[in-house]
């Protein structure tokens, strides 16, 4: 059994929050599934939502099923030392991924929106030095700042919700349904591979939070708040833009610039770059803990702080060479990355029946760790 | 290169024994029966200092017994001294003509000294030491043991009303420069058994007298432990003010943000105590630390609690946003004006352009110089006599402000911004220093990379400031970790009946604040009271 190397603890309204945080991270990321299913993305929304619950119902079983353990020490205990390992490994480099193709994401968005004579590389090193700051914190600090970033997030996208009253149409929202099942079931796979199902990296999490037993109705929750907001984000940009939505890059951006009131409140896509900025961050954090969290368990380190600085180097330069333009990164997005997902989405499914399988965890009881 | 070290170490060591001994030696010291022998050791130790009183006299039947008195003038009240102690020994009919028999020191002690605390010393040092805190000593031939008289009495500020923490409703007074008043206007606002002082001698040279005060069965016992411990580890050689307390026991000593509160305002005081803080008194400053500190309470003040909740929430909203401005107006002008015009008003930005028209820095240098311009002014105005400070607004309002924007070095909408910065810096004064500091911070992310750096910079304050703790409270408690009832003395200040416990972080030892369902109702019509 490994020894605890996390020795902080976070409540479970803040794991609630924390997960509403990391599920609102993705609100330009749904721009991918507008492609696809066009102005019925928020049926998809929901139906991505109702994919994923049981999903992470299950994960939050198999966490507590395991007291005490992360994924990495689950892994070791149903496949033994080596397999255990080698999965493990598997299973962190998917945070590691999300990582950088999120913080390409948001370089490319301030690149592309708001400086578009500064390099990229500056936006990647900025942000992932206060990423890095926050992991070497601690879960703690980056649960504390959970709540005020789904506050602030929540009240800005409801701001902006009806300020934009104006230029809303319910007509754009017609034809109603007009979605081919294939495109259904893409948009759907979509939602759950991109924002949903990354929340499976709690299971990194979930053993740190003080009361076990509601972990699972905070994690559900959590994910629920975070998709309503994604739907009042989307039902408001469609509204608004129509079926200009469908091509943009980022349609809450385009959204929000239309505001105009009086010509005073005017502008304010610089609040929904905030609002991204906070949640993503968030996004990135969680994720960034998590790997350096998994790594350091693989390897029977004492502590995890000596790999921040490292991770945050290979995912600067991982992120700069993924892609050559915003555009591709909407394409892999769309059509590669939610099959090529499937692969880590396999494990906690997997772990699950085999830990079954082999009635595990057999007589651990007094041997908590 | 690791042997030369081991050696120095071990030369520190033995050199820190030999003073050791050296210390120990001269307070094993113990007095003599001889009091000529025990004089002379004493005057020896005083040296030359002309401020020791020795007063050596005969007393008892015909003068038989051979005292003297040792005491330092100023320190100890010299009218007392005469009155009730020497007169009662030396005029004293019934030993004077042999009626009563003084032989032993008791004998002294419970007959002959009309003074309240008298105690026994036995040691040199505690003899010099009793003297040099204000005690007066009295040796007597033939005795071993001394005895010390508290005759404290020197000069001192009396209660005034403090000149950091006015308010225009609630009490007056501050705190002193003497401990003894400070913890008996603490005493007189909390009348409980309950409420413990903690003598302790901080200092190795200074022996600076420090004191604990906290409520029994509210605070939290651990934290009494801990504040005990880190005091106990301070081993300097001067204790001047509570400042050198805090910077040896604050938990973040590389923040700028302080995590040690302090007051001057006994009511502030004796309300943190009863919310479950623990106070340190430190002798010679009217300011007092408390313990655990978190960050909204540099956003509450006494008054708030005064006067009535609908305008003291107002209040409260408005420092926070005061806050916010004096920390981030020049960077959010800054990064507006240079990096996203777009995101202006085009009429406004018509006039802010107009106005900057020919100016010939870029908005970050021009805000740069008049923050410090206006650091200047600030630091001058604190340092210079009273009747010169006019001259130096007269001077910082005309040349900087007026002669500045008219000679076309600073655009006018950066006067406006610098000042309202400046006045807002004002309202929350606790936290004068991180906010300079944190000005100039912003200011230069705003003017590198615009309103990215700005929001990169608010998430590595927030990181910073939810990764601080004040001796075991998080510091940015109750907003995180959330705390739902103690919400009610955030951002509103909550009427006191309905302010029902105490704030989890600190006072969760005993939580009840008082009884619910007091809020004042008139009697019904029906004349049945509502109680």
């Amino acid at each position: 059994m490994l020894m605890k190397i996390e020795k902080g603890t976070i409540s479970s309204s803040q794991l609630l929050f924390l997960a509403a945080a990391f599920v609102q991270g993705a609100a330009l990321v749904v721009a991918f599934a507008y492609v696809v299913t066009k102005h019925d993305v928020w049926i998809i929304i929901i139906s991505g939502l109702a994919v994923t619950l049981p999903f992470l119902w299950g994960c939050v079983s198999l966490a507590k099923s395991f007291p005490g353990q992360n994924m990495v020490q689950i892994m070791e205990s149903v496949y033994g030392t080596f397999l255990g390992k080698g999965l493990s490994i598997l299973f962190i480099s998917f945070p590691f991924q999300v990582i950088s193709h999120n913080l390409r994401f948001i370089g490319d968005f301030f690149v592309i929106y708001m400086y578009p004579k500064t390099p990229l590389v500056v936006f990647l090193i900025l942000f992932i030095a206060v990423c890095a700051w926050a992991v070497r914190s601690g879960i703690e600090t980056i649960a504390r700042i959970g709540l005020v970033t789904v506050a602030i997030t929540i009240f800005i996208d409801v701001l902006t919700f009806f300020l934009l009253l104006g230029e809303m149409e319910a007509t754009n929202f017609l034809p109603m349904f007009e979605l081919s099942v294939g495109d259904f079931i893409q948009g759907t796979h979509i939602m759950f591979a991109i924002p949903y199902g990354e929340l499976m990296i709690f299971l990194m999490i979930v053993p740190y939070v003080n009361k076990i037993k509601q972990a699972k109705s905070a994690l559900l929750w959590g994910l629920t708040i975070g998709a309503a907001t994604l739907l009042i984000l989307v039902v408001r940009d469609i509204a608004a833009l129509g079926s200009l939505a469908n091509v943009l890059v980022a349609p809450s951006f385009e959204a929000v610039r239309l505001i105009d009131i009086a010509h005073v409140i005017t502008r304010m896509e610089l609040l929904v770059a905030i609002v991204l900025l906070i949640t993503v961050f968030i996004k990135i954090s969680v994720l960034y803990y998590a790997s350096a969290l998994g790594i350091a368990q693989i390897f029977g380190l004492r502590t995890y702080r000596p790999l921040v600085i490292p991770i945050a180097i290979f995912s600067v330069s991982f992120s700069m060479v993924i892609y050559d333009a915003a555009a591709e990164q909407m394409y892999v997005g769309a059509n590669i990355w939610p099959v090529y997902s499937l692969l880590f989405y396999m494990l906690p499914v997997m772990t699950m029946l085999i830990a079954k399988f082999r009635r595990l965890p057999r007589a651990q009881e007094g041997v908590r760790p | 290169m690791i042997h030369f070290l081991k050696k120095i170490i071990q030369s520190r060591k033995m050199s820190k024994q030999v003073i050791d001994q050296g210390a120990a030696s001269s307070s094993q010291a113990l007095l003599s029966r001889q009091l000529a022998h025990n004089v002379e050791r004493l005057m020896q130790v005083f040296g030359a200092s002309n401020d020791i009183v020795l007063r050596e006299f005969s007393f008892g039947h015909e003068g038989k017994m051979q005292g003297a008195v040792l005491y330092v003038e100023g320190l100890a009240n010299k009218l007392l001294i005469n009155e009730s102690l020497i007169k009662p020994l030396m005029y004293d009919i019934h030993i004077f003509e042999g009626r009563l028999e003084v032989t032993t020191l008791e004998a002294v002690k419970s007959c002959m000294i009309s003074l309240g605390g008298v105690e026994e010393a036995t040691t040199l040092e505690s003899v010099v030491d009793a003297c040099l805190s204000g005690d007066a000593v009295l040796i007597i031939q033939g005795f071993e043991k001394a005895l010390v008289l508290n005759t404290k009495g020197w000069e001192d500020r009396g209660v005034e009303e403090p000149k950091t923490e006015s308010v225009v409703r609630g009490p007056r007074e501050g705190f002193t420069e003497n401990l003894r008043i400070n913890t008996s206007l603490l005493r007189r606002k909390i009348k409980n058994p309950n409420l413990t002082l903690e003598p302790l001698k901080i200092g190795k040279k200074t022996k600076t007298d420090v004191c604990m005060m906290y409520l029994k069965g509210v605070v939290n016992p651990r934290l009494v432990e801990e504040i005990r411990r880190r005091l106990n580890r301070i081993d300097t050689d001067a204790i001047m003010e509570s400042g050198y307390i805090e910077q040896f026991i604050e938990d973040a000593p590389h923040s700028i943000f302080p995590t040690v509160a302090n007051s001057e305002k006994p009511d502030v005081v004796a309300a943190k105590i009863l919310e479950g803080r623990a106070a340190i008194i430190v002798d010679g400053t009217p300011f007092v630390l408390t313990v655990p500190m978190l960050f909204i309470e540099n956003f509450q003040s006494a008054e708030d609690y005064y006067s009535r909740p609908y305008f003291a929430s107002l209040i409260r909203m408005l420092r926070f946003g005061c806050y916010g401005i004096t920390i981030l107006a020049p960077a959010i002008y800054v990064a507006l004006t240079t990096f996203h015009q777009e995101l202006i008003p085009t009429p406004l930005l018509f006039t802010l352009a107009s106005s900057r028209e020919g100016v010939p820095f870029p908005a970050m240098l021009e805000a740069l110089v008049m923050l410090v311009a206006f650091e200047i002014l600030r630091e001058a105005g604190i340092r210079l006599p009273r009747p010169v400070g006019s001259a130096i607004s007269i001077v910082g309002a005309l040349i900087i402000g007026e002669s500045a924007v008219a000679a076309g070095l600073i655009g006018a909408p950066m006067v406006i911004v610098v000042a309202l910065t400046a006045v807002s810096s004002f309202v929350v004064p606790a936290q004068t220093d991180s906010e300079s500091i944190l000005r100039y911070i912003f200011l230069f992310l705003a003017g590198v990379m615009g309103g990215f750096g700005v929001a990169v910079g608010m998430l590595g304050l927030f990181i910073h400031l939810a990764g601080l703790r004040s001796f075991g409270a998080p510091y940015l408690s109750p907003l995180a970790p959330l705390s739902v009832h103690d919400q009610k003395d955030v951002f509103i200040r909550a009427p006191l009946w309905a302010m029902l416990t105490r704030p989890r972080a600190i006072g969760w030892r005993d939580p009840e604040r008082e009884h619910f369902r007091l809020e004042p109702s008139p009697p019904d019509k029906g004349g049945k009271s509502s109680k």
